[in-house]
């Protein structure tokens, strides 16, 4: 590796270094709050260098591309781990979580994140998802003393490993078929020698299964649920949106890639894009905990994203990365809220304890309100494009059937994204006064409110910048 | 025209809002920026009144700039003269809900801003010519009714805002998939990827896509009518509603159905439109009768004028169905003086509830005796439902009766049993509110001095409307010509 691919890795290194330094420093100086920030600081000058500093090679040892679409996704993932920590200031102290542990995992996780999404070789591929998935497995049982976190990090730990096994299999047969672990090599060697087609394709069957598990695709959801209950609430943010993201914008150049066997895959992806939109919002109807609902709305949104990378092209990654963001925006808020809501032996997250809250806290409830019904795609938020955005690229591909299931779903979705609101807002006070929010915690939601309007109103920024990114 | 004058028209309730929001610590100050807010947008709409030729033909007012050119989408805004008036319908009635909505007590601050915000909405509906603009407005109307509903509704609210939501949202969704499907169609054929309405009316379309798109339409219009079958979540809102929200829902709400349907759904698919007429009448006359029925079989009265509403806008979609303009004009102008006297009728019955906290007819009655003012007013306003001459709604019911007759002779025959029920109701109504013996001594005292500033506009209108609708026939018939032609004002 030369010191040009370094310099292009700086980012990356950034966060890892910095991750380092902030874990053993964090051994002698036991300040949570110290590090959190210190944590936030690396993971914003992270995202700085890589949204600012031209890389100076394409591709840094035949793993990671260094393309405006790797490092707007370097940019994204790094800027959502500050977030994070950021939110996690007065929840960290809450739960005393010590010194730079917290920070540091988190750290790891951007980094992880940023790779998997710049990925080009299967074995880069691999040893990000695991970057960040190891990292989670620690997190997710961040808690010491909750039982629930300890059973979710076991449960992830279980699908999780599982997983691993199968993209390690489909990395194997595919590398066995076409002798290289490039990706861009391997695709188009997949293309041009007909009888490797069934390796390949078996190769590409484990595979997907492996992304279905990380991106809870249905019928490999049934960790979700659980796990973004039992996980500390900021955790179950990250996971709800750059953990799935990271995994989501590595697989949009793979499917693009793929040729013409693309019909193949396709027709699963349109068997679990329905699956997922009909089994997550079904699902999600009955629950009555605020992140288990959360949970199988990522499913759902999971379902509509795979209407997207259906349609693949330009139009199809448009649609995804728009959707991905403003999802991320909304979904990473609402845990937000839970995470701003929490007590000191428990998070609040049942819709009884929910009952005529939004009169006690009212800044707070209405902002969870404005997630949910962006989640549901009311316009003017900016769900609403979002979705647009989606059931566009499905007419435009002729999967109109897609986008009738799609709209009939997101109209079921919203009895359920309603329900909170109502709860809310709309029966007699049962609720106790939680505490008030601190400074980070309204910096951070009104972020993420601010961001929800105006891309509802005003889309058009994003939009360029999006299509700038896919080639 | 440089200066925005419609943007400010549709954007000054916003600003309320935040401020509002900005002051929510004091009910007082609250208060009196929704009025003023309202007050404002109603001066600014009678200031167009004045400064512009309401006779002139085309665009009265006219903004366009681009928006979100990734998709084409514009933000274009235009006004002619069923937008103005149902613009100035809907201010007017505005200032009255806020009025009337005083002496709110629970979160007074909330409730004032989605007043404004829904204002905002409506009229946004009422001005659009751009599809994704109109649909966001269309949508926005969904937020404020149904925490209006569902926060400062009676004991059944929740269900009522759900139900509210729902139903309207359903509609909406199918349109959504149309709109984009025309959009894809037109630029196909074109090259030129746009929602603008006048545009999208040049689409070529097979006589099936017409219908199919036509019908995603109009499931979303016919919903918010509400035609008969789409109606049922109509009673249980306006019965759980608070007053500004019935006001809002009878007067506005309402229209914005009808609107889409002579702004969009008829000029975008002219042919499809023209087969389902004879169905589109079916409904109305059903309507108009279920309508009216089901109206004189309620107990609750404000369930009781929710129905007449069905019955009235069945009217109002029968009009439309006879295709010509004596009736468009009949009918445009029925929408807005149905505006009126359903407004009215829900004030009226809401100063009934405060006074004895009760809607039941059964457990109402001689009001008179006690509340002489107030149950002239009533008597006026009921009168003017029920289409009396020289009152508000005759008007527009004897245009419609004398379009159709004329191209339809047998469904305006059936109509015109219709008006007769509608006395029937109207009747019971009051007889069994205002006559009859007095069920408990009163001791509340007859209007106040904030009620008759509410009622006497009102009344004012009611009759200006009735006897002398030709301003408003003059504004309409011009635009209403154009639209019959499918040709753009």
């Amino acid at each position: 590796m030369s010191l040009l691919e370094l310099q292009a890795l700086l980012p990356q290194l950034i966060l890892v270094l910095g991750g380092t330094l902030v874990l053993v420093a964090g051994a002698w100086v036991r300040n949570c709050r110290l590090w959190l920030l210190t944590g936030m600081g690396l993971a914003l000058i992270a995202a700085l260098v890589a949204g600012t500093v031209e890389p100076p090679v394409t591709e840094i040892a035949g793993m990671f591309s260094t393309s405006f679409y790797a490092r707007f996704c370097t940019v994204a993932w790094a800027l959502l781990i500050a977030a994070t920590l950021l939110l996690s200031s007065r929840y960290a102290d809450l739960y005393r979580y010590g010194g730079g542990e917290y920070a540091s995992l988190l750290l790891f996780a951007a980094a992880g994140m940023g790779l998997l999404s710049a990925a080009t070789s299967f074995l880069g591929l691999f040893l990000a998802l695991e970057a960040f998935t190891l990292v989670l497995y620690i997190l997710i049982a961040f808690n010491r003393t909750d039982n629930r976190g300890a059973e979710a990090g076991l449960k992830y730990l279980v699908f999780g490993a599982v997983a691993t096994a199968f993209i390690a299999f489909a990395i194997a047969l595919i590398y066995s078929a076409t002798g290289t672990l490039h990706i861009a090599e391997a695709l188009s060697g997949l293309q041009h020698h007909a009888g490797l087609r069934p390796l390949g394709l078996a190769g590409w069957a484990l595979l997907l299964v492996a992304i279905g598990f990380k991106i809870s695709l249905v019928p490999f959801h049934f960790w979700t649920p659980d796990v973004y209950q039992g996980a500390p609430a900021p955790i179950s943010g990250v996971m709800a949106t750059a953990a799935k993201g990271a995994v989501l914008t590595a697989l949009l150049p793979l499917l693009a890639g793929l040729g013409p066997s693309v019909a193949t895959i396709n027709q699963i992806l349109w068997v679990l894009s329905i699956v997922t939109m009909l089994v997550g919002t079904f699902s999600a109807l009955v629950q009555t905990n605020l992140k288990r609902m959360l949970a199988y709305s990522s499913v759902t949104h999971m379902g509509y994203l795979l209407i997207a990378l259906l349609v693949g092209g330009a139009a199809g990654g448009q649609a995804l990365l728009f959707y991905l963001v403003v999802y991320s925006f909304a979904t990473f808020g609402a845990f937000g809220v839970v995470t701003s809501w929490a007590l000191e032996d428990d998070e609040v997250q049942d819709y009884d304890d929910l009952q005529g809250l939004g009169y006690l806290h009212p800044r707070r409830s209405s902002a969870l309100a404005l997630f949910l019904l962006s989640l549901a795609g009311i316009p003017p938020l900016a769900g609403f494009f979002g979705k647009f955005g989606i059931f566009y690229a499905a007419l435009q591909h002729g999967y109109l059937e897609l986008a009738i299931i799609g709209v009939s779903a997101s109209l079921i979705s919203l009895y359920y994204y309603l329900r909170p609101v109502i709860v809310l807002f709309m029966q007699e006070r049962n609720a106790r006064q939680l505490r008030s929010g601190a400074g980070s915690e309204y910096l951070l939601l009104s972020a993420c409110c601010a961001a929800i309007l105006f891309l509802g109103v005003y889309p058009g920024p994003l939009l360029e910048l999006i299509a700038r990114l896919l080639p | 025209m440089n200066f925005p004058l419609l943007s400010l028209l549709l954007w000054l309730p916003v600003g309320g809002v935040l401020l509002c929001l900005l002051f929510r610590k004091s009910p007082e100050s609250c208060r009196l920026l929704a009025l003023a807010t309202n007050l404002l947008v109603l001066a600014l709409g009678v200031v167009i009144v004045f400064t512009i030729d309401p006779g002139s033909s085309g665009w009265l007012l006219y903004e366009d700039y681009p928006w979100i050119d990734t998709f084409g989408i514009r933000y274009t805004l235009g006004m002619d003269g069923i937008s103005l008036l149902l613009v100035l319908l809907t201010a007017f009635l505005q200032v009255i809900a806020v009025l009337i909505s005083w002496q709110t007590e629970r979160h007074p601050a909330f409730f004032f801003a989605l007043i404004l915000l829904l204002g905002t909405a409506i009229n946004g509906v009422f001005l659009a010519l751009d599809l994704v603009l109109f649909y966001l407005f269309w949508e926005l109307m969904l937020i404020p009714m149904f925490a209006l509903i569902g926060v400062w509704g009676l004991e059944r609210r929740v269900y009522a805002a759900v139900k509210f939501f729902f139903f309207t949202l359903a509609g909406s969704l199918l349109m959504l998939l149309a709109m984009i499907s025309l959009y894809l169609l037109h630029g196909e054929q074109t090259g030129v990827y746009t929602f603008a309405l006048e545009a999208l009316k040049q689409t070529d379309l097979s006589l099936t896509q017409e219908l199919l798109f036509f019908a995603a339409f109009m499931a979303a219009f016919a919903v918010k009518v509400p035609l008969f079958p789409f109606h049922v979540w109509l009673p249980d809102a306006h019965e759980q509603a608070p007053v500004a929200g019935s006001v809002d829902l009878a007067g506005m709400v309402l229209k914005t159905g009808v609107y889409g349907m002579i702004r969009f759904a008829f000029p975008l698919f002219p042919r499809a439109a023209e087969q389902s007429l004879p169905l589109l009448a079916v409904l109305a006359l059903i309507g108009l009768f279920y309508g009216a029925m089901v109206a004189y079989r309620q107990t609750d009265i404000k369930r009781l004028v929710a129905y007449s509403s069905v019955s009235h806008l069945g009217f109002v979609i029968l009009g439309l169905a006879a295709w010509n303009q004596t009736a468009w004009e009949g009918s445009v102008l029925l929408m807005v003086n149905h505006g009126v006297t359903s407004g009215a009728l829900f004030v009226i019955l809401a100063l009934i509830r405060q006074r004895t906290d009760s809607n039941d007819i059964n457990s109402l009655g001689g009001l008179w005796q006690s509340q002489p003012n107030l149950s002239a007013f009533f008597l006026l306003f009921s009168f003017a439902s029920l289409g009396l001459p020289g009152l508000a709604n005759f008007a527009g019911e004897i245009l419609i009766l004398i379009g159709t007759f004329s191209s339809q002779p047998v469904w305006a025959s059936i109509a015109v049993i219709g008006v007769l029920l509608a006395a029937i109701y109207m009747l019971r109504l009051v007889q069994g509110v205002i006559w009859g013996p007095c069920c408990e001594p009163f001791d509340k005292q007859d209007l106040l001095g904030r009620e008759w500033l509410i009622l006497v506009p009102l009344a004012v209108l009611v009759i200006f409307l009735g006897c002398y609708p030709q301003p408003l026939l003059d504004s309409l018939s011009g635009p209403v010509t154009l639209l019959l032609q499918g040709g753009r004002p």
